[in-house]
C-alpha cells in the first residue's frame, strides 16, 4: 500500500505561521492546555490548531482525497473542539484522539454523503490508498514532527497485521465503507470481515496499548 | 445467537464506522439502554484513539492556524451578519403586505382585518423561526457575473426552515430556480424560488415528508418544463450540514 503524499510539503517543515519552538502537545502539558482553552484562550487555540492541525490535515486529506474538503473538515473540528473543550468530561483522555475521532466521523460523514450522490466517487475510489508504505527518503525530516514517534508505533502495528486484516482496517476505518461494501469489494462473506475486523482491532489495541504519550 | 451477541459481534464495526446506517442507529440506540455494550465501545474507542496518527501528517499551508483560529473565532457570530438582511427582508415582506392592503380598500373591512391578522400571524411566525433557529446555512452563489448568496435557518423545534436568497438576477426565460432538500435517500424537490436584484426572496418551508433525514439543501437552474423528482439543471449552490 503506497502512501500518499502530503500535497504541501514535508510536515516537518517549519511552519510559516506559528511559534518556531513548536511544543509537544504531550499529555503533560494537555492539562495547561485544556485549562486555557476552557478559558476562551485564543492563544490557546492557535497553539492547538498548530500542533494537531498535521495530523488532522494528514488523515483528512488521505481520506477524502481533497485538500478543501480536508481543510473544511479540520475547521469543523477545531470549531467544535473550541464549543466543547469545557464540555469533555474525561480530562485523563488525550486531546489528540479526541481531535482525531471527530475527523475521522465527519470525514466518513462526508464520504457517505459523496458516495450517495455519487458525487467525486471516481476521485475518491482512485485516490485514497491509506496508510501504507512510509516514503523513507522523508523520514529524518519528518521524525522532527511532534508525534512522529505515534504514527512510527501505528505503522508498525498496522504492517504486523495480516494483510486480509490491514486491508480489511484500511477499508472500514480509513475508507469509511460498510461491512457490505467490504465484502463485495473484496468478494468475501459479510461474516468474515467482520471476523477480520474484529481480529485486527484485538491485536491493534494490544499493539497501541504502548501508546501513553506522543512526546517527541 | 441471542439479540446480545449481534451487538457484541458488532462492537467493531461500530467503533470503525463499517455498519450499514440503519444498523448503526440500531446500535446506537442500544448503547443508552446497555452498560455494558457502551463501556466497551468506550474503552475500544480509547485503546483505538491513535489509530488514525496511522495517516502520514500532512505539513499545513501556510498561514493556515491563524486563519483557521480566525474562522474558529468567527463562526458563532458569522450568521448574526446576515440579521439584517433577514431583518430587512421580513420589513419588505411587512411593507409589502401592508401596501397590498392598503390597495384594497374596498374590500369589505372584515376580509381585510382578516387577511391583515393572517398576514401578520405568517410573518410573526417567519421571525420565530428565526429567532430560535439552532442552525444557520450559508453559502455564495455566482449567476452570472453576480455575486449573491443563499441562507437558511434552521429551526428543529418546528422542523421548518427559512431560506433566503438574494443577489440573483431573475432566472433566464424557459429556466427556474429551484430549492431541494437533501435527504439521506435523495434530492426531494421544494419550491421555486422567485429572484429579484432589488430584495431577497424569502420562503418558510416545512421539512419535506420523507423518513430520510435532511442533510442539507441545494439550488439548481432547471428548465421550467422539469417537473421531475430529480434535479436536470446545473447546481448553483449546495450546503450540508
Amino acid at each position: 500500500m503506497p502512501r500518499s503524499e502530503p500535497p504541501h510539503g514535508k510536515a516537518g517543515d517549519p511552519s510559516p505561521d506559528g511559534p518556531s519552538g513548536r511544543r509537544p502537545l504531550a499529555l503533560a502539558g494537555e492539562a495547561t492546555l485544556r485549562q486555557r482553552l476552557v478559558a476562551r484562550d485564543e492563544q490557546a487555540l492557535v497553539e492547538l490548531i498548530e500542533q494537531a492541525s498535521p495530523w488532522l490535515l494528514g488523515l483528512t486529506t488521505s481520506m477524502l482525497s481533497d485538500q478543501d474538503e480536508a481543510e473544511e473538515v479540520v475547521l469543523e473540528v477545531f470549531a467544535t473542539a473550541w464549543e466543547r473543550i469545557g464540555a469533555v468530561s474525561d480530562e485523563h483522555d488525550a486531546l489528540l484522539p479526541w481531535l482525531l475521532r471527530i475527523a475521522r466521523n465527519r470525514a466518513i460523514d462526508r464520504l457517505r454523503r459523496r458516495r450517495r450522490w455519487r458525487l467525486k466517487l471516481a476521485r475518491a475510489e482512485a485516490y485514497g490508498e491509506l496508510p501504507a508504505e512510509r516514503v523513507r527518503a522523508k523520514e529524518v525530516n519528518e521524525a522532527g514532527q511532534p508525534g512522529w514517534h505515534v504514527h512510527e508505533s501505528v505503522h508498525a502495528a498496522l504492517e504486523r497485521l495480516p494483510p486480509d486484516q490491514r486491508e480489511v482496517v484500511r477499508l472500514a476505518y480509513f475508507q469509511g465503507l460498510t461491512h457490505s461494501e467490504i465484502a463485495q469489494r473484496l468478494g468475501i462473506p459479510m461474516g468474515t470481515v467482520k471476523t477480520r475486523l474484529r481480529l485486527a482491532f484485538d491485536k491493534l489495541r494490544l499493539s497501541l496499548a504502548a501508546i501513553k504519550d506522543w512526546v517527541a | 445467537m441471542s439479540t446480545h451477541d449481534w451487538y457484541i459481534e458488532n462492537r467493531a464495526g461500530f467503533v470503525a464506522r463499517s455498519l450499514e446506517p440503519r444498523e448503526e442507529r440500531t446500535f446506537r440506540d442500544h448503547l443508552v439502554r446497555c452498560e455494558e455494550c457502551a463501556r466497551e465501545v468506550a474503552r475500544l474507542e480509547r485503546e483505538l484513539g491513535w489509530l488514525p496518527m496511522g495517516a502520514v501528517p500532512v505539513a499545513p499551508p501556510p498561514g493556515f492556524s491563524r486563519r483557521m483560529a480566525a474562522d474558529v473565532l468567527d463562526r458563532p457570530n458569522r450568521w448574526r451578519r446576515w440579521l439584517p438582511l433577514a431583518a430587512a427582508a421580513v420589513l419588505a415582506l411587512a411593507s409589502g403586505a401592508a401596501a397590498l392592503a392598503e390597495r384594497n380598500q374596498g374590500r369589505d373591512l372584515r376580509d381585510l382585518l382578516l387577511a391583515r391578522e393572517s398576514r401578520l400571524a405568517a410573518l410573526e411566525d417567519t421571525l420565530s423561526v428565526l429567532r430560535r433557529a439552532n442552525m444557520v446555512l450559508q453559502t455564495q452563489i455566482s449567476m452570472n457575473g453576480h455575486q449573491g448568496g443563499m441562507l437558511i435557518f434552521q429551526d428543529a423545534a418546528s422542523h421548518r426552515w427559512c431560506v433566503i436568497v438574494h443577489g440573483l438576477p431573475p432566472a433566464p426565460v424557459g429556466n427556474k430556480y429551484q430549492f431541494w432538500f437533501i435527504t439521506e435517500s435523495g434530492m426531494v424537490r421544494s419550491v421555486e424560488v422567485n429572484a429579484e436584484m432589488e430584495r431577497p426572496a424569502f420562503m418558510t418551508l416545512p421539512m419535506p415528508g420523507v423518513a430520510a433525514p435532511v442533510m442539507g439543501a441545494a439550488l439548481t437552474m432547471e428548465p421550467v418544463v422539469n417537473r421531475s423528482d430529480e434535479p436536470r439543471g446545473p447546481t448553483l449552490a449546495h450546503v450540508v450540514f
